[in-house]
């Protein structure tokens, strides 16, 4: 397996740039997701591992070797494509034979690795069918066959489940883990869903607008986000968004004024901030609860009136708007008696709360 | 997703076929039924079975005429199938590549013979393949080939050839557009997956895109078929009616021409004629149900 | 995009390209160039210096003049421009129903109406020359542009009818349900949805349609040789064999006919091969 280094790459077409100074190193056997909305410039990265875009500038290392010049079949990995992209006039196995016939496997060589792979992707009674006569998850499994069967140093996946319905997505997912568990594969893997994101990756970079916002664990990204954007990308329905004012910061912790009469102290490392200075603070709708008289003063608090329930069974969401015009989220387990048009109160520890700065950069909160 | 019949579907269907049936369908089965009938030498139309038939293959004088413009035929669609086809592919491959600077010009430009009136081609080419204009002699001379060089639509043994190569710097735009098309619709993934797996240019386009281009190929040549045992329109602009020098360039469809119209001091013959395209019609059926029934699906089998 | 999965030699690989397709266009352009150029010449230049320049003592308009003052080329081109615009005109709005009614109706015998149209597509229409030269006789229509006009539709409406059945079945239902649901008529949802839906189409067939009819030469000679009636390319041809060895004016008259079809070409080039490439591989 391989370690994969990115140091300073940045890609332009022509006059116009799209991706802003990447550091990554993905370390051996580990399994990267590349996440972030359409057009932030994940699959242009993904392509550029893989060999099919150049590189304007910087270096990409796979083992300490430098590739920036060599050829995708040259760097010794392999790409699942989002449309799968298998040849349609070939069978199965000449499908997932055809690399390995480039690079002068001999047929009993070929004919071994295919079925093992096959086997583990449980496809082998699908070796003689051609592409059309599959259904969309036999053609994604043919797909990752194909990259399997190369035993390639660093696996890339574009998007690989996006083309499946729900159910099936969700199945393909445990099996995408396994696989990584059993060939200690080193992975990139590029999506745009931050579910996928979370429940795959050892490590997450969500990307915005060609930059790297953050990169690190899901539970380093849920818990401590570096910016407002990756805190709103992780997590659904996306963060509560609060306005408020600094009245008094430190590093230990920022006294922050939330509405008239609300002020609340959150142990966030204030020390860039002024006293004064517009702030948002971000509450996760699973930490915002209906008060139920049992909160410390310390915590936070909107009163206002329910405009939407969604009951989805294992949990429900309550939508508040306050009497200043503030919409807030909350999730909790289970079913409520509430309805709307209740007039309610929404709560949240100091514990849970995050601090942005006016530029959107997260307060590092204490761990 | 069908509505249910009614006028306006007649409304709309009718004004075509009936067109279509008067003057395209029918005639070509009158035409088949006409060549059972016989002219005699005053001009009396009779039913005389397949007389006409047997005089064509069987009659001496016929059939050596009929012989000789089959012969030529079949060259002449060799001679495409050989040079027009492979040229087309070559050209259609080096336009789909990618990052080829002013494609889009040098597509427009290769187009255009196709769209010039076979008299405009018959003459030009007439002009610079003369003798006594001394064009071609004179940039043959320039590349070293000058000894090479000869009056070659007007010998009998070139000819022929020489048309042919003509009516194929004429047609390539055709199957160079078809085969184009056919190459461009083949997902870019697909040949990106090639490329990462480690294919070099020769090998993606040996054994990813000609396989899929097959069926459009097999097209490509079964239209070549066609227009070639039709062809008539190039010969009579540059050689007439008469497709000299010896009637080496006779084709079936100067062939037809001749013996619908007569020439010299041969009167013309309907039925005759008629029975001619109803050879002709043969020779074209059958060469389309041979492609449809045992090649078409073939390659479409092949390539999906 | 600029993607180079293989970028050794690609510089390489640019070049034999370009020279390839440079040669044929080269090969392409020559014939052309040379008799665009050389009907600016006098006989002497022509013969004297073929492949050069016209220079100020060989430049001459005498051919052109020799064949603009021939009136009847000017008469030509009407016949030629009418033959060819009410074919035209007629295989597209006959072609269009009759390939709405193929696709959007169910009835007895559709698909075999279809296969009928379809056929015309591979045998070609000469051969019934001689039925059709029987049935113009009859019907009095020798010599006229009427005839060509009838056997033109015949001859292009199997090729448009399939081309603009695949784009008309690609209409969406919903729009023809939503038409239906608010009580509009057959006719109406024809003439105004669906034709207008599929004008790239229409595009392709005029393409495909329009130059074999304005450069046929068997049928206007078999129909329609009279002085009247004869069109441009007929007329051409005449022209040529006639003045055969008057250099200048044939030099001319070929000229003069591929102006107009470089001129629409070099106007038109662009939608016309998107027309091509998006329509014609089926």
């Amino acid at each position: 397996m391989a370690r994969l280094e990115l140091s300073n790459l940045s890609k332009s077409y022509g006059s116009s740039q799209v991706l802003h100074d990447i550091d990554l190193v993905v370390a051996d056997g580990e399994l990267v997701v590349l996440v972030g909305p359409s057009g932030c410039g994940k699959s242009t990265l993904l392509r550029m591992i893989c060999g099919l875009e150049d590189i304007t500038e910087g270096e990409m290392r796979i083992d300490g070797e430098r590739v920036n010049d060599l050829p995708p079949a040259r760097r010794g990995i392999a790409m699942v494509f989002q449309s799968y992209a298998l040849y349609p006039h070939m069978t199965v196995r000449a499908n997932m034979a055809f690399g390995l016939k480039i690079h002068g496997a001999d047929k009993a060589q070929r004919a071994a690795r295919v079925l093992a792979a096959a086997k583990a992707l449980h496809i082998d009674h699908l070796l003689d069918r051609r592409p059309r006569e599959l259904s969309g998850g036999q053609r994604q499994r043919v797909a990752i066959g194909r990259a399997i069967v190369r035993e390639p140093r660093l696996f890339l996946f574009d998007e690989p489940l996006s083309n499946l319905d729900a159910a099936l997505r969700v199945k393909t997912r445990i099996e995408l883990a396994r696989l990584h568990r059993e060939l200690a594969a080193t992975m990139v893997y590029v999506t745009h869903d931050q579910v996928e994101a979370m429940t795959l990756g050892d490590r997450i970079v969500v990307m915005h607008e060609g930059r790297i916002q953050q990169a690190g664990t899901p539970l380093e990204l849920y818990e401590h986000p570096a910016n407002r954007f990756v805190a709103s990308f992780i997590g659904s329905p996306t963060l509560n968004l609060v306005p408020a004012t600094t009245q008094a910061c430190s590093s230990a912790g920022a006294r922050l004024e939330v509405h008239a009469g609300c002020v609340v102290d959150v142990a966030v490392d204030g020390a860039s901030l002024l006293p004064g200075q517009a702030v948002e603070i971000g509450i996760r709708p699973e930490h915002l609860r209906v008060a139920d008289g049992n909160m410390s003063a310390a915590g936070i608090r909107f009163g206002g009136e329910i405009t939407l329930i969604e009951q989805l069974g294992e949990s429900h969401l309550v939508y508040l708007r306050c009497a200043d015009g503030l919409e807030l989220v909350s999730r909790a387990s289970g079913h409520t008696r509430l309805r709307v048009g209740d007039r309610i109160a929404l709560e949240a520890d100091p514990g849970t709360l995050h601090v942005f700065d006016a530029r959107g950069a997260a307060c590092v909160r204490r761990r | 997703m069908k509505q249910k019949a009614g006028w306006p579907a007649l409304v709309f269907l009718a004004p075509a076929l009936v067109i279509y049936t008067a003057f395209s369908a029918w005639p070509l089965l009158a035409t088949l039924r006409l060549g059972l009938y016989g002219t005699d030498d005053v001009g009396h139309v009779s039913f005389v079975g397949l007389d006409n038939f047997r005089k064509l293959l069987f009659d001496e004088h016929w059939f050596g005429a009929f012989r000789n413009a089959m012969v030529d035929n079949v060259e002449f669609f060799a001679i495409h199938t050989l040079v027009q086809n492979p040229v087309a592919l070559l050209l259609a491959a080096l336009l789909s590549l990618r990052g080829v600077r002013g494609a889009a010009a040098y597509r427009t430009v290769l187009f255009l013979p196709t769209l010039l009136s076979v008299v405009i081609i018959g003459f030009t080419w007439q002009l610079i393949l003369s003798p006594l204009w001394g064009v071609s002699e004179k940039l043959m001379t320039l590349v070293g080939l000058g000894e090479h060089f000869g009056p070659w639509l007007g010998q009998e043994e070139t000819a022929l050839r020489t048309i042919a190569l003509i009516s194929v710097w004429q047609f390539v735009g055709i199957p160079m557009m078809l085969i184009y098309a056919a190459l461009i619709a083949i997902p870019e993934e697909v040949v990106e997956a090639a490329a990462v797996e480690g294919a070099g240019a020769w090998r993606i386009f040996w054994s990813i895109r000609l396989p899929l281009i097959l069926p459009t190929l097999g097209l490509v040549n079964i239209l070549t078929f066609v227009g070639n045992f039709n062809a008539f329109d190039l010969i009579y602009a540059v050689k007439g009616a008469l497709a000299g020098p010896n009637f080496s360039t006779d084709l079936l469809g100067t062939l037809f021409y001749r013996t619908f119209f007569g020439y010299q001091s041969e009167t013309g013959s309907a039925t005759m004629g008629a029975a001619l395209a109803t050879l002709m019609f043969l020779v074209i059926l059958s060469g389309v149900g041979l492609y449809f029934l045992v090649i078409q699906r073939r390659l479409q089998r092949i390539a999906s | 995009m600029s993607r180079h999965p293989i970028r050794a030699s690609a510089l390489g690989r640019s070049a034999l390209v370009h020279l390839t397709l440079g040669g044929y266009c080269l090969l392409v352009l020559c014939p052309i160039l040379l008799v665009l150029l050389n009907s600016f010449k006098s006989r002497a230049g022509i013969f004297d210096d073929p492949l050069g320049l016209p220079t100020t003592a060989t430049l001459s308009l005498a051919g052109y003049g020799k064949v603009l003052g021939d009136a009847a080329v000017g008469h030509m081109f009407v016949n030629s421009a009418i033959v060819t615009g009410v074919s035209l005109a007629a295989i597209l709005l006959l072609g269009a129903m009759a390939a709405w009614a193929l696709t959007e109706y169910g009835f007895f015998g559709n698909r075999l109406l279809a296969l009928f149209l379809a056929f015309g597509i591979m045998v070609p229409i000469r051969l019934g020359s001689v039925a059709i030269l029987q049935e113009m006789v009859a019907l009095d229509l020798v010599n006229t542009l009427t005839a060509l006009v009838l056997v033109y539709i015949a001859q292009g409406l199997p090729l448009a009818v399939m081309i603009l059945s695949e784009f008309v079945g690609q209409v969406p239902q919903e729009l023809k349900d939503a038409a239906r649901c608010d009580g509009v008529g057959e006719y109406r949802i024809f003439f105004q949805v669906v034709l207008p839906l599929i004008r790239p189409a229409v595009a392709t067939v005029a393409v495909f349609t329009m130059v074999p009819i304005w450069n046929d030469l068997w049928f206007p000679l078999i129909l329609a040789p009279s002085e009247q009636t004869q069109t441009i390319t007929l007329g051409v041809q005449q022209f040529v064999g006639q003045f055969a060895t008057d250099w200048n004016a044939v030099l001319a008259a070929l000229s003069l006919a591929v102006l107009p079809i470089l001129v629409l070409y070099a106007v038109f080039s662009r939608q016309l091969i998107r027309g091509i490439t998006a329509g014609a591989v089926k």
